[in-house]
């Protein structure tokens, strides 16, 4: 009952309105990128199908060329432009058009070179957008049309010759990982790490953030009213106050992870799961070639699979249960960092080492591969228990297994001393007597 | 016997005592007044017989219960109101001594027996469902002070318990102080800078000085021992005399 009514208080101190809000905010704006990523991924799909044209060089050789562009993997529509070229493209819903410019055929059927204009109106700054901005958008289809003219209709060589000519040699991607090889090319499987690495660790370092600042201010707080005094002279046990408080940072702690996570598996699908499209081949779907290569490519999950690097349930577990541990030491440092509070003043100075120990890690793992580092700089970045969340995706991922478990071995071993320290903190005078040493020497 | 302080010494660094083997007890319904300047050891003591902090050497007994081995049986007979306290201000006021209140009975009927008391004690009435917030000092004092006796302790700790009020609710604090331990039997040890108030509430008075008591007694009796008007003259004499 006791326990109960202490957990209760806690837990409706800790969940407040703003970090319900939070919560939710965070696993929706995960969803919210999954969303955006996968509308992006389909517009692609449907963009690169279809491109548009302005034709100011009106003839039977461009219309043939127009007609005959299916065939080359990309549908022609004919756009007026005499509103401008913004207005063209706000008419067609697209921010790419091409003008084939008066004299086209003239160059064309003599013998030179041509040129078309390629118009790209650049739609944000976003991932998402700079992604869709990239894609070909038809020249290519063009370029190998006039190939196959120049061949076939004025050099008069064979079909099948002119076809072989045009594309003598097909590149076959392969990536390796994890000692496997999958048909996929390597460009789409570091895009996609690098989204997964720019996102999770960012998650975690914000969620670190959050739940650190949040039980340091509890307690601190606690400190400078003197509930803390009023509540641990009352007949409760102080491990009971100390377990209560912990065990509704946990919870906190566990229902961020939990949303965080679930927000996670919809990002991915944004990614991978959008109706399993290859982006290998979505990405080269302009060339017949590349058409032929994207058959028989693998789907990205298939060949995350193959490499190794899917990321199943299991994992999706182990890396929840690593943030959760993380999390755990957090609010555990947190908590002996917020006894040692005096004043508002010593409140914030008291924020500065959890800020640095998870803000440090996170950079250093954004920028770099701690495993690439020279040792003395290694073993510093793996003595700070976060970067081993940080740097457990990757581990995973590219199946450094013995890495990911010492990591998470070690972060137990770490969540097992500090959580002894916080008892003691909390079981002892310290509690009381426990101050800044910063503060004490100013005074000195 | 409500209190029974032994050689009580606290020191919070080796060889410096903050609290230097002081003695003395409080008898059922009398008010205790501990009073000295600051940095004497009040606090220290007083965190000690709460069971916040532990003592160095020495003991006190709580209605026969050691702070040093029972702790958890002393806090069943005594409260503590810290100076300068607050309450959790996300809470509302009937929020918080529910709160409260349930941390000295998991029985509901006696829970809602204690809130009943404080409510009409601290005399807030309907703003009683306001956030802790939205009070003034003075409501936060009342309301502490009601949930600090609410159980009927054995023993009440009041560390500065009108500090920083008004006059009116001042009075209004030492007058419930006074009827408690008259009515209702209940022994307070209360710590305070405030010479007057002490003088008007208190049964007996000890002064503390550099950790130690230099004198425990009646008003009256110290008033004639040292000569002095009142109890400020004698503070300034005793407190005085010791550092000389």
């Amino acid at each position: 009952m006791k326990f109960g009514n202490l957990l209760k208080k806690e837990l409706s101190q800790l969940l407040t309105k703003q970090a319900i809000f939070s919560m939710i905010f965070t696993c929706g704006l995960l969803v919210l990128l999954g969303q955006i990523m996968g509308n992006t991924m389909e517009n692609i799909e449907t963009s690169s199908d279809t491109v548009y044209v302005v034709v100011n060089d009106d003839t039977q050789f461009v219309k043939d060329m127009l007609d005959a562009l299916p065939d080359y993997g990309t549908k022609a529509t004919v756009v007026k432009a005499d509103g401008g070229m913004d207005a063209a493209m706000d008419a067609n819903d697209t921010n790419s058009l091409i003008v084939i410019p008066e004299g086209f055929t003239e160059k064309a059927t003599n013998g030179e070179k041509t040129e078309v204009e390629l118009y790209t109106r650049l739609s944000g700054t976003g991932l998402a957008n700079m992604v869709e901005d990239s894609v070909g958008t038809g020249t290519t289809a063009i370029e190998d049309y006039l190939t196959d003219y120049v061949f076939h209709d004025r050099l008069d060589i064979s079909e099948d010759d002119t076809k072989l000519a045009n594309d003598p040699m097909m590149v076959v991607d392969f990536t390796m990982s994890n000692g496997r090889t999958a048909k996929i090319a390597p460009s789409t499987v570091s895009g996609l790490m690098m989204s997964l690495n720019a996102i999770l660790p960012m998650a975690i370092f914000f969620l670190l953030m959050m739940a650190s600042t949040m039980i340091m201010t509890a307690i601190s707080t606690e400190k400078i009213d003197k509930t803390l005094e009023t509540l641990l002279s009352s007949p409760v046990s102080r491990i009971n106050v100390l377990f209560a408080k912990m065990l509704a940072a946990v919870i906190v702690a566990l229902l961020n992870a939990v949303s965080m996570m679930v927000g996670m598996v919809f990002y991915m699908a944004g990614f991978i799961g959008n109706g399993a499209k290859d982006m290998a081949g979505e990405l080269m779907a302009s060339s017949e070639a590349a058409d032929a290569l994207a058959s028989e490519a693998m789907s990205v999950p298939q060949a995350l699979s193959e490499l190794g690097m899917s990321l199943s349930g299991g994992m999706f577990l182990l890396i929840g249960l690593e943030l959760f541990i993380s999390l755990a030491i957090g609010l555990f440092a947190a908590l002996i960092m917020g006894a040692m509070a005096t004043d508002a003043q010593t409140q914030g100075t008291l924020a500065l080492p959890v800020m640095f120990t998870t803000m440090i890690p996170f950079f250093v793992t954004m920028f770099t591969d701690v495993n690439n580092m020279p040792i003395p700089f290694r073993m510093i970045m793996y003595i700070v228990p976060f970067t081993h969340t940080y740097t457990a995706l990757g581990n995973l991922l590219f199946g450094h297994q013995l890495a990911f478990w010492l990591g998470f071995a070690y972060q137990i071993l770490f969540l097992a001393v500090i959580m002894y320290f916080a008892v003691k903190v909390f079981t002892s005078d310290l509690l009381f007597t426990m101050k800044l040493p910063v503060r004490e020497a100013k005074k000195k | 016997m409500v209190l029974q302080v032994k050689d009580l010494t606290k020191s919070y660094k080796k060889g410096v005592n903050a609290v230097d083997s002081i003695s003395f007890d409080i008898n059922e319904g009398e008010i205790f007044a501990l009073i000295g300047p600051n940095g004497a050891g009040k606090t220290s003591t007083i965190r000690m017989i709460a069971t916040l902090l532990t003592p160095t050497s020495g003991d006190a007994l709580v209605c026969g219960n050691s702070i040093v081995n029972a702790p958890s049986k002393v806090r069943e007979c005594i409260t503590y109101l810290p100076d300068e306290a607050g309450a959790y201000k996300t809470m509302k006021g009937i929020d918080y001594l529910y709160f409260m209140a349930g941390l000295y009975s998991g029985d509901k009927t006696v829970v809602d027996k204690y809130v009943k008391r404080a409510v009409d004690m601290c005399g807030l009435g309907s703003r009683l469902e306001e956030k802790i917030n939205n009070y003034s000092r003075g409501m936060i004092r009342k309301l502490l002070l009601s949930r600090a006796v609410m159980t009927r302790p054995k023993l009440a700790i009041l560390d500065e318990a009108t500090s920083g009020l008004d006059v009116i609710n001042a009075l209004d604090i030492r007058k419930t102080i006074k009827n408690l331990s008259r009515e209702e039997g209940m022994s307070f040890l209360l710590s305070s800078h405030n010479m007057l108030e002490i003088e008007q509430i208190s049964d007996r008075v000890g002064v503390i000085s550099q950790g130690k008591i230099l004198t425990v007694g009646t008003i009256d009796d110290l008033k004639r021992e040292f000569d002095a008007a009142n109890l400020e003259e004698v503070f300034e004499r005793v407190v005085s005399n010791e550092v000389r």
